[in-house]
């Protein structure tokens, strides 16, 4: 080792943390945003793929059910590489962030949507006739009376796919998001600490999981009603 | 007599599931303020009848008129019907995650567009009448069996029916708690608010009963007074029937 390398790497010792400290946080503040639009939205399509396979007619059903039978196949990274790169081959053109986004929105949807589906069914069938004694229409009766019940009893297993998707907006660095993993994987080729640099991404991770799941909890309870 | 006195009028109704013939022609009619009692042995339609008349099931074959209308048309409007039917159940059905306000009044919301105080309003008065209002704010899972079959029928009332129908709403209930479900009954029926009833509670079939219609295997085959159709009964089965039932209805009450 001659003097420069031994002077840079004095330098870059010193300089790590107040260099890839703010990039990382950076990284953060990405997938916020990712998982912002992406939780909300995957919720509502899969409140909406459930509905549909239940409630629709038979070929919205059969569409329904083939999306999510797709898309729970398909790996998520695969899924998401698709629409980066196939979607421009008919003309769509989406930025690696929005790509992104609606990756995970189909994806973690179709999950979540297993879980309001079961919910959905498991309701009795007696609170479908007293909605429909009372001259609701079936719309009425779905969101009135089967959604509310439903939802309630999905919210364990679409909470729990939520903090999945947390995890696996990581994979969001592989189309070019500046996201968490993505700083982490550049700044671990700048300066090799990968012990380090991974294990602050894991922590920030972790962190997100935590507050996520601490927010369920709370709707959770907010949502109880004695039975 | 004029039609305009016939709320709800039943010609010759059918229906089967699948090969199984459960309603073979059954024909009856009820006036303005008249309660009508239906008995008969499990399994022999009863509860498919009044499905079929609301039309939560529809029937093959026959026609009903409700207030002089033919509901059976491929016309109509099933929801503005089914409003117009209150329909109690065996099982309660009340809404699990309302309150029991909000079980009565969720329905003149929803279906009636009143506004959220006055269907409120309306709805706080409708459990009073079944005893009910200091329990309000109770969820089902709160409640006693009793307690939700009058929320029930509070629901029912609530929309302002032209005539209730109740498909066994004591069958459910622990003996202690049939009384007050009866009350509520026999208060309504005092009202003169017209009627159908699934019941095999012989003493409420005969204190405000106007007629017992006695089905069996998807027929009328009997109809008189309560009295008459209890004590008297033309019909081995019917008399096999009420024999057994009374003998079941001594017990409870001694
Ligand atoms: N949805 C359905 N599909 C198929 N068969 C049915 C259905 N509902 C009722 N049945 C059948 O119709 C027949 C009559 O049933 P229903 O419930 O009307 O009898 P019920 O007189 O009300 O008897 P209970 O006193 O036990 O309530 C039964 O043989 C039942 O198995
Ligand atoms: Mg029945």
């Amino acid at each position: 080792m001659n003097f420069w390398d031994v002077f840079l790497l004095k330098i870059l010792e010193e300089e790590f943390w107040g260099v890839f400290l703010p990039k990382i946080l950076g990284g953060w503040v990405v997938t916020v945003k990712v998982l912002l639009i992406s939780i909300p939205l995957s919720t509502i399509l899969a409140i909406t793929l459930a509905v549909a396979r239940i409630y629709g007619n038979k070929p919205v059903s059969l569409l329904a059910a083939s999306f999510v039978g797709l898309f729970r196949g398909f790996p998520c990274v695969v899924t998401l590489l698709m629409i980066f790169f196939a979607l421009p081959e008919i003309g769509v053109y989406l930025s690696p962030y929005w790509s992104a986004v609606l990756a995970f929105v189909i994806v973690s949807g179709s999950y979540q949507s297993e879980y309001v589906r079961g919910a959905i069914q498991s309701i009795e069938i007696g609170q479908s006739f007293a909605a429909q004694s009372l001259g609701m229409t079936k719309l009425q009766e779905i969101i009135h009376i089967i959604l509310p019940q439903a939802l309630r009893r999905a919210l364990p297993g679409v909470s729990n796919e939520i903090i999945y998707l947390v995890k696996y907006s990581s994979l969001a660095s592989f189309i070019g998001v500046g996201e968490i993993f993505a700083v982490s994987r550049l700044y671990n080729s700048l300066y090799f600490r990968p012990i380090d640099i991974f294990l602050a991404a894991a922590v920030i991770y972790m962190f997100m999981c935590t507050i996520a799941s601490f927010i369920f909890k709370v709707i959770e309870n907010k949502s109880r009603y004695p039975e | 007599m004029s039609n305009q006195d016939i709320t709800l009028k039943v010609e010759d109704l059918h229906k089967s599931y699948g090969s199984n013939k459960v309603l073979k022609g059954v024909s009856f009619e009820i006036r303005k303020g008249e309660i009508k009692i239906i008995c008969g042995p499990s399994g022999t339609g009863k509860s498919t009848l009044l499905r079929c008349l609301n039309l939560l099931t529809p029937p093959d074959r026959g026609h009903v008129w409700l207030e002089g209308e033919e509901i059976t048309d491929a016309g109509t409007d099933i929801h503005k019907v089914r409003q117009k039917i209150g329909f109690v159940f065996q099982e309660f059905n009340l809404f699990k995650h309302l309150t029991a306000l909000r079980n009565v009044s969720i329905g003149l919301e929803v279906v009636k567009g009143i506004k959220k105080d006055e269907a409120r309003e309306i709805a706080l008065e409708q459990l009073r009448k079944v005893g009910l209002e200091e329990h309000a704010h109770k969820y089902p899972g709160e409640l006693s069996g009793g307690q939700k079959q009058r929320v029930a029928i509070a629901r029912a009332l609530a929309m302002n029916p032209v005539i209730m129908f109740y498909d066994e709403p004591t069958s459910a209930l622990d003996p202690q708690l049939i009384g007050e479900v009866l009350d509520v009954m026999k208060k309504l029926a005092k009202e003169k608010i017209t009627s159908l009833v699934v019941t095999h509670e012989i003493g409420f079939a005969r204190s405000v009963g106007d007629e017992i219609m006695f089905m069996t295997d998807g027929r009328i085959i009997e109809r008189g007074p309560p009295d008459e159709v209890i004590l008297n009964p033309k019909h081995e089965v019917t008399r096999n029937f009420f024999r057994n039932i009374t003998r079941l209805y001594e017990r409870s009450e001694q």
